[in-house]
């Protein structure tokens, strides 16, 4: 026999139970009651309390440039903030527990193996089938509020429904976008069709916008509007918004598509209706009905 | 189930079979060959197909597309030439010439093949023995790193230097496509190459892989595969990223070709590999090896094997046919000629995604194999284990449209793809819960092996907290081609992957190379890394969230203090990984040499000896448990035991 025969036999059964357990709320009082299981406690409540602002501080960013700009950045930015909440348990007691790791439940340094084994735990039914069912109730909620929110912002970019869920009365302005190796060009086709390299829109006003390219894929995205799309040639791909704040914003496109796609950037502009009037007036249109 | 392992040599020494006359040297014709033979035919094959194929291209005609199809076929024949070449020179079609003929290979032959009395020369030829060709693998991996890491420094340094334009920008965007797929080649073999093939058949108590041929295949396949790869930065560049969509990628030069030819045999290679891993996993395992005490190590390299094995094709096929588009002018994928850009998008991330698996579930397998021996525990709940790693597996071919929410194809697809996205985070959640189990209540040998595991850890949770952002299409809205996808998958792939594989690499070190890893150099490159990383990557979320796109050299002011920080961070990842790569290259040297068995573990590629003789064990092993045997029982346990008694006496 040599020695490779020999495989280590170690127990591969479980300790065995003892037959009659003692009461479940005795066995959880028994449980809190170590050490460890305190301190991984504490540590835990302390580290989600040290992430939750995490959310606050994801919204801060994506606002730093003006956002939200509309009712569907505002949906996507509400979004981030509940996932990002309800994310924070599960970063803290996965840090909670390599912390502890690390730091509680002692340390070998050397470069011999050490002597001293750990417990030999194989299974804990209940730890399996807590983080089971924690992690697969968490999954539900997120997969149940992103349909919702898909839903919504579905009714919002085709301009039907409001956040507010009222019904729209406004006529949705139609504005066809190009993109092009590398500006955009907007078309108003309800405007006499008149054409800019800048879009302007005005406020509160449901705008449709029918996308396409005449080269590569390009992405539309506005950026502070939560608006995003492929321009693919040989197609053309829909979305829509509801601007409802004043101000200058940013396009860029998204996907890349060549040389300057780093330069294909360009501005939207969200004006009053009487700024628009006036807009479309001096580029030759005629007034928006 | 156990399966009987027997050998040619055994049959040829119990039983009178015929044996295959010996002609002439053990070896024949592989005798002569090796890598520089391979280089040579194929340089020289490949510049006669270009110097007779240049005289029938028509260059002269007036039509610029036609001229353009001409040179692409023209730089694709000479890159076939070169694979075909390198291969035949290798000695790769040495056998199967030979059974045309009629000669059989004798047993004297085989040993030739797998190295046998050839000294380091077998490193540089067409060797057939699984440890050679794990060596191989990790030493080709890591030459892919160090380019890849060295694009990254320069994409690194253009985004730092936010006043002017450093590099082309053509020559910028072949920078991030290269860099791109030069790392997901490198971390696909990382740790499937070297330790699924040094290490697993040990492990499994096989003498080789299943086909041992084939194994050398898969190796060379890929490494005739890299040059066309690398040699597009020359030619013009792959300036599309590494995804290539359509029809941008119609558009660029040549360079190109050299991304698609790279792209074909390296799925031949990973197809070869996964059929032979797959195999050996299912064939070869030492006697009373039964399913539930395979060590988890193999079952992760099976789960990346199968995904390999089925999804390679699609991303194959994507780019045959858009080889197709540019050298005969088909149109696929060209709009404007009736073909459709989101079909090669979808076959693009039928493969794309359960890729990111087929990188991250070795590197995960390979640290829940380790972690136990550090921390002198058995594995907490293997069960659960190979329940992620199937569910994994099953859902990661469901998913891959949530690459496709923001192209208009198919908006609908978003409500089912978001579920099944999301429903990815329940098996995941496995492994993590398998990982803190482990982890619970056992003290820590402070090894560089073990501190993977908690860096890996914490990326993954980071990377799969955004990766569930990510999933959900009204977020995907804002973020989709922003930098913060990019800091996403680079937690999950750099994080996990790499920081995964690097613990992978120190542990098994001592095996494969006969030489202790240096402790100390190698946990100063790791955790500068690994802090280095957080900073890069934590400062490129910020960019994204304030909304700067991703694949771009020049950007909005607003976004440059996050850049700056990136950059520092980026250098000092440089740094970390020199670090790394000296420990490595310093210990293989003149490391101290390491016992048989270092770590005191109980897998069987432990048990062997160091170096690992040509056919790794002198006696089959034979298995009586599983390999997690570490512990001693539960101080609690019997607490809880007393404590009961006494309940029931006061009871009584
Ligand atoms: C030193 C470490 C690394 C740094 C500093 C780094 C940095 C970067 C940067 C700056 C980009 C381009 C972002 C953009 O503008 O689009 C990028 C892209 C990418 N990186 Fe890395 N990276 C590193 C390691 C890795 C590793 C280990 C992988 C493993 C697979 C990887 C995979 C990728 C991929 C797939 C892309 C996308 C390329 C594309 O857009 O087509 N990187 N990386
Ligand atoms: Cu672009
Ligand atoms: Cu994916």
């Amino acid at each position: 026999m040599s020695t490779v025969d020999e495989r280590p036999t170690a127990e591969a059964e479980e300790p065995e139970g003892p037959t009659n357990r003692p009461e479940p709320s005795y066995r959880l009082r028994e449980w809190l009651s170590r050490p460890y299981v305190r301190h991984i406690l504490i540590i835990f409540v302390i580290l989600t309390l040290a992430i939750i602002p995490a959310a606050w501080l994801v919204i801060h960013f994506m606002n730093l440039s003006g956002a939200p700009a509309s009712d569907i950045m505002y949906e996507i930015e509400r979004t981030m903030f509940v996932f990002t909440l309800v994310s924070a348990p599960v970063m803290a007691i996965t840090a909670t527990i390599l912390l502890y790791s690390l730091l509680g439940w002692g340390r070998v340094h050397g470069e011999e193996p050490p002597m001293q084994e750990s417990p030999a735990i194989r299974s804990n039914p209940i730890a399996i089938f807590g983080w089971i069912g924690a992690t697969s109730l968490l999954a539900a909620f997120l997969v149940i509020w992103g349909l919702v929110e898909l839903a919504r912002i579905t009714e919002m970019s085709n301009g039907t429904t409001r956040a507010n869920q009222q019904p729209t009365t406004a006529k949705p302005l139609d504005i066809n976008v190009t993109g092009q190796q590398w500006l955009w060009t907007f078309e108003y086709p309800g405007q006499q069709s008149i054409t800019s390299d800048v879009l302007v829109v005005p406020i509160d006003t449901p705008i449709y916008f029918n996308v396409t390219s005449k080269d590569v894929i390009h992405n539309f995205w506005v950026v502070e509007l939560g608006v995003k799309i492929d321009a693919n040639p040989g197609a053309i791909t829909n979305t829509g918004v509801t601007p409802n704040k004043l101000g200058n914003f940013n396009i860029r496109c998204a996907e890349l598509c060549g040389l300057h796609h780093a330069y294909m950037e360009t501005q939207i502009k969200v004006v009053t209706q009487e700024q628009f009037d006036a807009w479309v007036r001096e580029m030759g249109g005629k007034k928006f009905v | 189930m156990s399966t009987d392992v027997i050998l040619t040599s055994d049959i040829h020494e119990q039983m009178a079979v015929h044996q295959p006359k010996q002609r002439g040297k053990a070896g024949g014709f592989l005798r002569r060959t090796n890598v520089l033979t391979g280089s040579a035919l194929g340089i020289v094959l490949s510049a006669v197909t270009y110097a007779i194929g240049s005289k029938m291209v028509p260059w002269g005609t007036q039509n610029a597309d036609y001229s353009q199809v001409g040179l692409n076929a023209l730089v694709g024949a000479t890159y076939v030439a070169w694979v075909i070449g390198f291969m035949i020179g290798i000695g790769a079609f040495a056998g199967p010439v030979r059974w045309m003929l009629g000669h059989d290979i004798t047993h004297d032959d085989s040993e030739y093949m797998a190295g046998k009395g050839q000294g380091k020369w077998k490193y540089w030829k067409y060797t057939t023995d699984h440890k050679v060709v794990g060596l191989q693998y990790l030493v080709m991996a890591l030459t892919l790193l160090g380019f890849g890491g060295f694009f990254a420094m320069l994409i690194r340094t253009e985004l730092g230097v936010t006043w002017a334009e450093v590099f082309d920008p053509n020559f910028y965007n072949s920078l991030i496509g290269t860099h791109g797929i030069v790392m997901i080649i490198a971390m696909i073999i990382v740790v499937a190459g070297p330790l699924g093939n040094f290490i697993m058949p040990l492990m499994i108590g096989a003498r080789d892989m299943a086909f041992p041929r084939l194994n050398a295949l898969s190796f060379w396949l890929l490494f005739a595969a890299v040059p066309p790869l690398l040699s597009n930065l020359l030619l013009g560049g792959i300036r599309d990223g590494w995804t290539v969509y359509q029809p941008l990628g119609a558009q660029a030069p040549v360079g190109m070709i050299g991304y698609q030819i790279c792209i074909i045999t390296f799925a031949f290679s990973t197809g070869i590999a996964g059929v032979n891993l797959i195999t050996t996993i299912v064939t070869m395992r030492a006697r009373g090896m039964t399913w539930n005490r395979v060590p988890i190590f193999v079952i992760g390299i099976l789960a990346a094997a199968i995904m390999g094995l089925v999804w390679f094709p699609m991303y194959q096929y994507s780019q045959v046919l858009a080889f197709s588009d540019k050298v005969v002018g088909s149109s696929f994928f060209i709009p404007q000629e009736g073909g459709s850009v989101w079909l090669y998008e979808n076959l693009f991330w039928l493969l794309g995604h359960p890729e990111v698996y087929v990188i991250v579930v070795p590197a995960t397998a390979a640290l829940l194999e380790l972690m136990v021996v550090f921390l002198r525990k058995p594995l907490f709940s293997y069960k659960v284990a190979v329940a992620g790693f199937a569910g994994i597996v099953g859902l990661s071919s469901v998913v891959w449209v949530h690459h496709m929410y923001m192209t208009g194809w198919a908006p609908s697809a978003g409500y089912p793809f978001m579920l099944s996205t999301e429903l990815i985070s329940i098996p995941f959640g496995f492994l993590v819960l398998v990982m803190l189990g482990t982890l619970w209540r056992g003290k820590v040998w402070t090894r560089l092996p073990m501190m993977t595991v908690y860096a890996v850890l914490w990326c993954k949770i980071i990377g799969g907290i955004t990766g569930v952002y990510l999933s959900d299409v009204p977020v995907d809205q804002y973020m989709h081609g922003s930098m913060f996808v990019v800091a996403h998958f680079h937690f999950m792939l750099m994080g996990a992957g790499l920081f995964g594989a690097m613990g992978a690499i120190a542990y098994w070190f001592p095996k494969m190379t006969g030489k202790m890893l240096h402790h100390r150099l190698g946990m100063v490159g790791f955790w500068v890394s690994f802090f280095a990383f957080q900073v890069t990557f934590g400062s490129m979320f910020v960019a994204g969230l304030q909304g700067q796109p991703r694949r771009v050299l020049q950007f909005d002011n607003a976004f440059e203090i996050s850049n700056w920080i990136s950059t520092i961070g980026a250098y000092l990842i440089g740094v970390g990984m020199l670090i790394f790569l000296y420990a490595i290259i310093t210990s293989w040297r003149s490391g101290t040499i390491a016992p048989a068995n270092p770590w005191g573990a109980k897998t069987l590629e432990w048990q062997t000896q160091t170096p690992v003789p040509l056919e790794n064990f002198p006696v089959l092993p034979v298995v009586t448990s599983d390999p997690y045997g570490y512990g001693v029982p539960d101080p609690y346990d019997s607490i809880e035991l007393k404590l009961t008694d006494e309940n029931l006496k006061v009871g009584a």
